[in-house]
């Protein structure tokens, strides 16, 4: 036994040396698909030369690290799925000013002088088409009862764009949509994936404001569901990517950000199914310019964001 | 009965302690700091205690706490009811093919606890695998207490299953047989001697389980929270994944939790302290079992529903999903395919990486927490000094400390910008994470080994000359060591498989067994997740039996 445990040690004493040789140029934290940050970190590596090391966990998981490190940071470039991310970043003081020469093409609603986003995604109406349901085509459908008991809802408190659908649909007509969800029998399920599980089964015929990039990439493996945009309208959750005043590389961070904003990583983007925030780079989905975006105010909504998740849980009964 | 004369506890007790503040003490003083300064993340010690009256006052917290204590409870009565008898039927009976049933009911502990909640979900939910196999759901019942107690219990009740059948069969049905002599029926007999003597083991094993409930994160976020279940660990993640994150108030929390963990041991303790338990005193102990007789086809069906339940249904619900094409597909023949298994070993985003990360990690850690738990649980048990109970106590204390609290205490603690060198941001971070949650594994069990050792062993081999090291080594050390094997092989299990440290903790650019499913399934990619579960949860149950099989041979375990 003692043996082992020696060889073990001698094991770990190497592996400590050979971290400290692969030390990598900038450090990601995304809040986005695994996939495509390692497709994006390739690429970039391939063209610069530079390293890139990368943590991905949800929003909510990032933050947690971050606010855990804040003493001695250790992110360069963060992206994350919700844009209050960047405001609020933006307002501590934590960001660095740039933008990217290939931003020019990036609206300017998706971008600030401190963060652009990588992507978009929105939200939708994601819909078992052999759940023996009829295709529902508008938020309210959802409350008829060809759906009594067959809806799930994505749980506002753990994402933000669920949030941000939450305030603007319940402020159209004060929580009353959401009223006759409860009564048809929708519940809230968990963050995005877990909601949309379920569907897929057929368990429940439909999500209420599922994040559409996942439901269409399951679509395009050959899951028997669709996403419905509403007519009436629905939000969009642009993913914010930023630099870290605290970062000792900003150079090779801005570096990072410029190929993310390229053809090439604009094109990976697409490739899983977000869209891209370049207005000039093709996507194989419906884009923003498809959509009818909610009207609301921003601040005002995140003003009153306890007040409205307090609403939500009363109406669905939780504790 | 003392152990002072014996003497020579100081290098096992310096041991102990040094491995305890290193794995346990450091991130705990972080947790307490935190929840004591709310800004300590940024380096500074402002506004001390703000953060208590918030979070105390918030109206919800009862009602958790409140859920988490009925939570633990259900699942330490449905354990027992489940585990005991089979326990006891394993011990002092022939059960045909015991063998069998041990390794089936081992596999229980080999599944994360998501894992099988999710595949308990996909089952009984509408639609599910038993709707589309018999017609019927059971959704209303899985999303409910009852749902989430069975789901929990049939993932712990392993724990008391292997500690009751262990110590009763130590204890030997000898005793027993006196007790017969002298004219107790034989259900007297085992009431009032066998249980009562078997008591150390049957209770280290039920207060595992209470932590490990009271603790869990997976099962009530996935059940609880549509049956409007909330506990403290679901309310903990919330503050922590919320944004504004709160780590004060989530740190708070976890205190509350540790309080729970503490109250609970100490009742453990208050009912061991009153009598001896020493049954192991080098005496031979005739291990010839009964026949069943009349009882054996009903104790068979038992072992079978159990197994079938714990076992069967959950890794087929795994193999069912990880083998569909696509979801939506359900269990029909063309829908089926070993795709996703061809990932996972065609190293599609980085599968067989995660795999050797998580299998080096959970190696590391059986061997670290086996040293410091065994001259832990010796130093506690076996010798007198002074701060005994202080060292018992902080092994309690990572039982109940959620895995993400963990996390975020070695952030606060190991990533201060004046230390030299830092383990953050290396596996090394993974391990320390690791060792502080699981070290109540090998801990509880070396203790209950120890409990039951009496202490003329270590005197008589002091007497024939043997130092305390070589007496620790040659007489007690073998003693435990099945005890403290099993406790390894568990934690090997439990280490290869945590998830909610790890997606916080994980240095950049590493992936484990969990982290790679869970971001699985998060990106809609549930058949690959389920597959890599499966693989892990094979291994994980192989390689331990492998290692038990080759260290039988080579007569250090007896059997």
């Amino acid at each position: 036994m003692f043996k082992s445990l020696k060889s073990i040690t001698l094991g770990a004493v190497a592996a400590v040396l050979m971290a400290g040789v692969a030390h990598a140029d900038i450090t990601v934290y995304t809040a986005g698909p695994q996939s495509l940050i390692d497709k994006m970190s390739e690429g970039f590596t391939k063209e610069t030369g530079i390293k890139v090391n990368v943590f991905q966990a949800t929003t909510g998981k990032v933050m947690a690290r971050i606010e855990a490190e804040a003493s001695n940071p250790v992110v360069d470039v963060l992206i994350s799925a919700s844009w209050d991310t960047a405001t609020d970043f933006e307002k501590r003081g934590w960001l660095v000013k740039y933008s990217s020469p290939n931003a020019a093409k990036v609206p300017d609603f998706l971008k600030s002088d401190y963060a652009v986003a990588q992507g978009i995604s929105a939200l939708g109406i994601a819909w078992n088409t052999k759940s023996g349901t009829p295709k529902p085509s508008e938020w309210a459908d959802l409350t008829k009862p060809e759906y009594k008991d067959m809806v799930n809802i994505p749980d506002p408190a753990q994402s933000g764009s669920s949030f941000e659908l939450t305030a603007a649909l319940a402020g159209q007509d004060d929580f009353k949509l959401f009223k006759d969800l409860q009564a048809n029998g929708a519940i809230i399920a968990g963050a995005n994936a877990e909601a949309l599980n379920p569907v897929l089964q057929g368990a429940k015929a439909a999500v209420f404001g599922a994040v559409d990039y996942i439901t269409l990439a399951a679509a395009k493996k050959g899951e028997s569901v669709e996403v419905v945009f509403p007519a009436s309208g629905t939000v969009i959750a642009p993913r914010p990517a930023m630099i870290l005043n605290s970062s000792k590389n900003q150079d090779e961070a801005k570096k990072f950000i410029d190929y993310m904003l390229s053809d090439a990583g604009q094109k990976m983007v697409a490739a899983q199914m977000l869209m891209p925030a370049r207005s000039d780079v093709a996507a194989d989905r419906p884009l923003i310019s498809d959509l009818k975006l909610l009207k609301f105010d921003n601040a005002a909504v995140y003003g009153k964001r306890k007040e409205t998740l307090g609403e939500i849980t009363k109406i669905f009964g939780g504790k | 009965m003392s152990a002072k004369s014996v003497g020579g506890p100081a290098p096992a007790a310096w041991l102990a302690i040094a491995g305890l503040l290193l794995v346990v003490a450091v991130p705990f003083a972080a947790v307490v700091m935190q929840s004591i300064f709310p800004e300590l993340g940024q380096g500074s010690f402002a506004k001390p205690f703000s953060s208590f009256i918030a979070t105390l006052n918030d109206g919800a917290l009862i009602g958790m706490a409140g859920n988490t204590v009925l939570l633990g409870f259900c699942v330490v009565l449905a354990s027992a009811v489940v585990a005991v008898p089979l326990g006891v039927f394993r011990a002092l009976y022939r059960v045909p093919g015991a063998a069998l049933f041990d390794v089936l009911l081992l596999v229980p502990f080999m599944i994360p606890p998501y894992i099988a909640t999710l595949g308990w979900i996909m089952t009984l939910q509408p639609r599910g695998y038993l709707q589309q196999l018999l017609g019927f759901n059971l959704s209303p019942f899985l999303f409910s207490l009852a749902g989430m107690t069975m789901v929990m219990a049939f993932n712990t009740f392993p724990v008391v299953y292997f500690a009751v059948s262990r110590t009763v069969e130590a204890v030997g049905a000898r005793y027993a047989d006196v007790g017969r002599v002298f004219g107790a029926t034989p259900a007297r007999a085992f009431w009032r001697i066998t249980l009562p003597l078997s008591a150390p083991g049957l209770a280290a094993s039920l207060m595992l389980v209470f932590a490990a409930a009271i603790e869990e994160y997976g099962t009530p976020a996935a059940l609880g929270r549509r049956a409007g279940f909330q506990v403290l660990v679901t309310g903990i993640d919330l503050r922590i994944s919320d944004w504004p994150i709160d780590l004060p108030g989530a740190s708070i929390m976890s205190l509350l939790l540790v309080g729970l963990s503490i109250v609970t041991f100490l009742g453990q303790r208050w009912i061991l302290a009153r009598r001896s338990y020493q049954t192991v005193n080098g005496k031979p102990t005739a291990k010839d079992k009964r026949p069943l007789g009349a009882m054996k086809w009903p104790v068979l069906t038992a072992f079978i529903i159990v197994s079938f339940l714990a076992t069967g249904v959950p890794l087929l619900s795994i193999l069912a999903t990880a083998m569909s094409r696509t979801i939506s597909g359900g269990l029909a023949f063309d829908n089926m395919s070993f795709d996703n298994f061809l990932q996972v070993f065609q190293n599609s985003a980085g599968a067989l990486g995660a795999l050797a990360n998580s299998f080096s990690l959970g190696i590391g850690t059986a061997l670290i927490t086996g040293l410091i738990g065994v001259t832990a649980a010796y130093t506690v048990v076996k010798t007198k000094i002074r701060g005994r109970l202080a060292i018992d106590s902080l092994t309690i204390i990572p039982n109940a400390l959620p895995g993400i609290v963990v996390a975020v205490g070695l952030i606060l603690a190991w990533n201060m910008p004046w230390l030299p060198a830092t383990p953050y941001n290396t596996p090394f971070i993974l391990l320390l994470a690791y060792c502080c949650i699981l070290l109540p594994q090998t801990m509880r069990y070396s203790t209950a080994a120890f409990q039951q050792i009496g202490d003329n062993l270590e005197a008589a081999a002091r007497v024939f000359g043997a130092s305390g090291i070589t007496a620790f080594r040659r007489i007690l050390l073998p003693l435990v060591f099945p005890s403290l094997a099993s406790a390894m092989l568990l934690v090997f299990a439990l280490a290869s498989r945590e998830l909610v440290a790890s997606v916080v903790i994980a240095p950049v650019g590493m992936q484990t067994i969990a982290t790679f499913i869970w971001r699985q399934f998060e990106q809609g990619s549930i058949g690959l997740g389920m597959a890599m579960a499966f693989i892990a949860i094979l291994i994980t149950t192989l390689l331990p039996l492998l290692l038990l099989a080759l260290l039988r041979r080579s007569g250090l375990v007896a059997e």
